[in-house]
């Protein structure tokens, strides 16, 4: 249980290859705080100079109000997850999970209890005496959290916990994850690449490209309002469509005007853009697909397009189509608001409307990417 | 059209097979042959080694008498206690020290980094390729100065041996940089100092470089004669094995013992011998298996 507080936080490799750059956050008490970005992005340097499995080049992290900067790992009060386990392979399960309380020279008792009672947490009470190499991938990421789970430390590190598991047993184990956080009350940062697992498990987002922190929110906030295209186009499955296009301003109304349809920009977005007094202008307008309608052809606010890829997901169908400028958008409709007829005359090749909600779209300024509203 | 191309396909495939059990019979009878040359001294210093009727040299093989009289003359007649006592020594903690000194040099070279790191590694691998002998008079000069030579011989030794084998480091690098980084970080952030790290982790997992290292340190002092030879040459109470075997068949005539020194050969394979078949299990278990995800 510990604030983290990063302030400037900057790294190089070598002589001038920047990892990470101007890194500033607040980490609450027992915040579910996720690093989320491509390869790359450098989230897992950031956690491992928490850690303290790297040197900060420049700037402070604080646990607790104490800048660890130069303390060694183990004086940090830290554990930590790693994507690949490293569990140590000449112990057994209970001993890969007692050894910090060993190194502390923590007595038997206390470490039995300690032990059983995360195993039983974890469901791996049958395991104990087993060595590492006789468990399955998912059994093996339990062990590993069993292992930082004993030692109570202020901070929970993990390091893509979940991307060495197949499909199934992430969801499963993300969904553990989340229990497992209400039972283990603990400052928490996690770093993935998926932005699923972001958006599902954190209570704020750190999401991060070529060392730059590109935005720090709420997973709602992230969502409803990204400050970039970056985000826009990062957060959300399948990723927005963004387009250029053209904002119009007529009798007090705001328009768009993509691939020659009209579309009037309502609500709170259209009340926003007015208070920002932005003015008709060219704007990378952003639409998530599951914003996405089926129109007609008479519609004004129709665009034509030609389907190229239909997937159907069960509940949803995703169709990748091609307007008539040769852009390619995806578009999620849901199954249930479709005809039968209509739904098998969607094939390759098929001409199909389709317009979008006037309230849910996203402006970015073409030069600067950023968001326009904020 | 087809059927034609399927039955070249066999053919080929029948011919092929017969070629390749042909080719791996000749490399198979060539192998047997140089095997049984390769063995055919040692098992000749075994039969001399038991030869009761004479101590010289004869033209056939197998003795008509057996027995033991070589090797008793051999501890009667010679120090050869007192040299296999020093060999045995020398061989132990030059494998002891040998071990520390390669594995904890290895280990630093595999996981810390500092600055000229690459550098040194490439200036002892560099130095590691000048023959030992080179530096021997100068050797011999400052040992016989700190009264490191003859009686005392085998302390000098072990620190000849000792002194620069931290420059072998690259085997057990090599190894050492095997074992995933991540599990040395998931002790380190568990509480580990780096010391612990390297024998409560790295250690354990090591047994195969541990056991191989062990083995040539105790190796290179046991079957050592030039080194040996310079530093011990005036008196027997520091001499190993080899150098005493030596000084004392040049002071006598080889035909009375003969027989003799064949069975102080086979006495000094017998601990190598025996070391090896002990340890070798070890290097048979892969021992890195469920660490991480592989």
């Amino acid at each position: 249980m510990a604030t983290v507080k990063l302030t400037n936080v900057k790294k190089i490799y070598g002589k001038d290859t920047v990892a990470v750059q101007d890194f500033n956050l607040d980490i609450a008490d027992k915040e579910f705080i996720v690093f989320v970005g491509p390869s790359g992005c450098g989230k897992s340097t950031t956690l491992r100079m928490i850690a303290g499995l790297e040197d900060i080049s420049e700037g402070t992290v604080e646990i607790d109000g104490v800048v660890v900067n130069d303390l060694q790992p183990r004086d940090r009060d830290i554990a930590m997850v790693f994507q690949n386990y490293a569990l140590y392979p000449h112990l057994t399960v209970f001993e890969n999970m007692a050894f910090s309380l060993r190194l502390k020279k923590v007595p038997q008792e206390i470490v039995y209890e300690k032990v059983t009672q995360a195993a039983e947490i974890l469901g791996i009470t049958e395991y104990l005496t087993r060595k590492p190499r006789a468990l399955s991938g998912g059994q093996r990421q339990r062990v590993a959290i069993g292992r930082a789970m004993v030692r109570d430390s202020k901070v929970f590190l993990m390091d893509e916990p979940l991307s060495n598991l197949d499909a199934k047993l992430r969801n499963q184990m993300r969904a553990e994850i989340i229990l497992l956080r209400q039972k283990i009350d603990t400052t928490f940062i996690y770093v993935t690449h998926d932005q699923t697992e972001a958006m599902t498990l954190g209570d704020r987002i750190v999401i991060m490209k070529d060392g730059f922190i590109q935005q720090v929110g709420t997973p709602t906030e992230v969502f409803d309002m990204p400050l970039n295209l970056f985000v826009a186009e990062f957060i959300g499955a399948p990723k927005m469509n963004t387009f250029k296009t053209d904002l119009v301003c007529e009798g007090g109304k705001y328009y768009v005007t993509p691939y020659g349809a009209k579309i009037e920009v309502s609500g709170k977005k259209a009340a926003m853009l007015a208070d920002k007094k932005v003015g008709a202008r060219e704007i990378v307008l952003g639409v998530r697909p599951e914003h996405f309608k089926m129109s007609t052809a008479g519609d004004p606010a129709a665009i034509p397009c030609t389907i190229k890829v239909n997937e159907m997901m069960g509940s949803e169908l995703h169709l990748h189509v091609e307007t008539a400028t040769g852009d390619r958008l995806i578009v999620r409709i849901p199954t249930v608001s479709l005809d039968d007829e209509v739904r098998h005359s969607m094939v390759y090749g098929a001409t199909i409307y389709v317009t979008f909600e006037g309230k849910v779209m996203h402006f970015f300024d073409p030069e600067t990417e950023q968001n326009l509203l904020v | 059209m087809k059927k034609t191309n399927d039955t070249t396909i066999h053919k080929t495939g029948l011919g092929a097979r017969a070629s390749r059990r042909l080719s791996n019979t000749v490399i198979y009878i060539i192998l047997i042959l140089i095997t049984c040359i390769w063995l055919f001294p040692f098992f000749g210093i075994v039969l001399e080694s038991f030869r009761v009727e004479t101590t010289q040299q004869v033209p056939y093989l197998f003795p008509k008498e057996f027995g033991l009289d070589n090797y008793i003359r051999l501890f009667k007649e010679t120090d050869f206690l007192k040299w296999f006592g020093n060999t045995a020594v020398m061989g132990i903690a030059t494998a002891v020290l040998q071990t520390v000194f390669i594995l904890s040099m290895s280990y630093v070279l595999s996981r810390l980094r500092f600055k000229g790191r690459k550098g040194l590694m490439n200036f002892m691998l560099i130095l590691g390729m000048f023959p030992g002998f080179l530096t021997l008079i100068l050797i011999y000069k400052v040992f016989s100065e700190l009264g490191l030579t003859n009686e005392m011989a085998p302390v000098g030794l072990i620190i000849v041996y000792c002194a620069s084998s931290g420059m072998g480091y690259y085997v057990s690098k090599g190894f050492f940089d095997t074992i995933p980084k991540s599990l040395d970080e998931a002790a380190r952030v568990d509480g580990a100092t780096r010391w612990q790290v390297f024998y409560k982790v790295i250690m354990p997992l090591s047994k195969p470089i541990i056991i191989y290292t062990v083995l040539m340190g105790f190796m290179a002092p046991w079957g050592d004669f030039m080194m040996a030879n310079y530093i011990a040459h005036q008196t027997s109470d520091g001499m190993n094995v080899a150098v005493g075997m030596f000084e004392w068949l040049s002071r006598t005539n080889l035909n009375t013992h003969y027989t003799m020194f064949c069975a102080a050969g086979v006495i000094v394979a017998i601990p190598v011998v025996t070391v090896f078949l002990f340890l070798q299990k070890y290097y048979v278990e892969g021992v890195t298996g469920g660490a991480v995800k592989g």
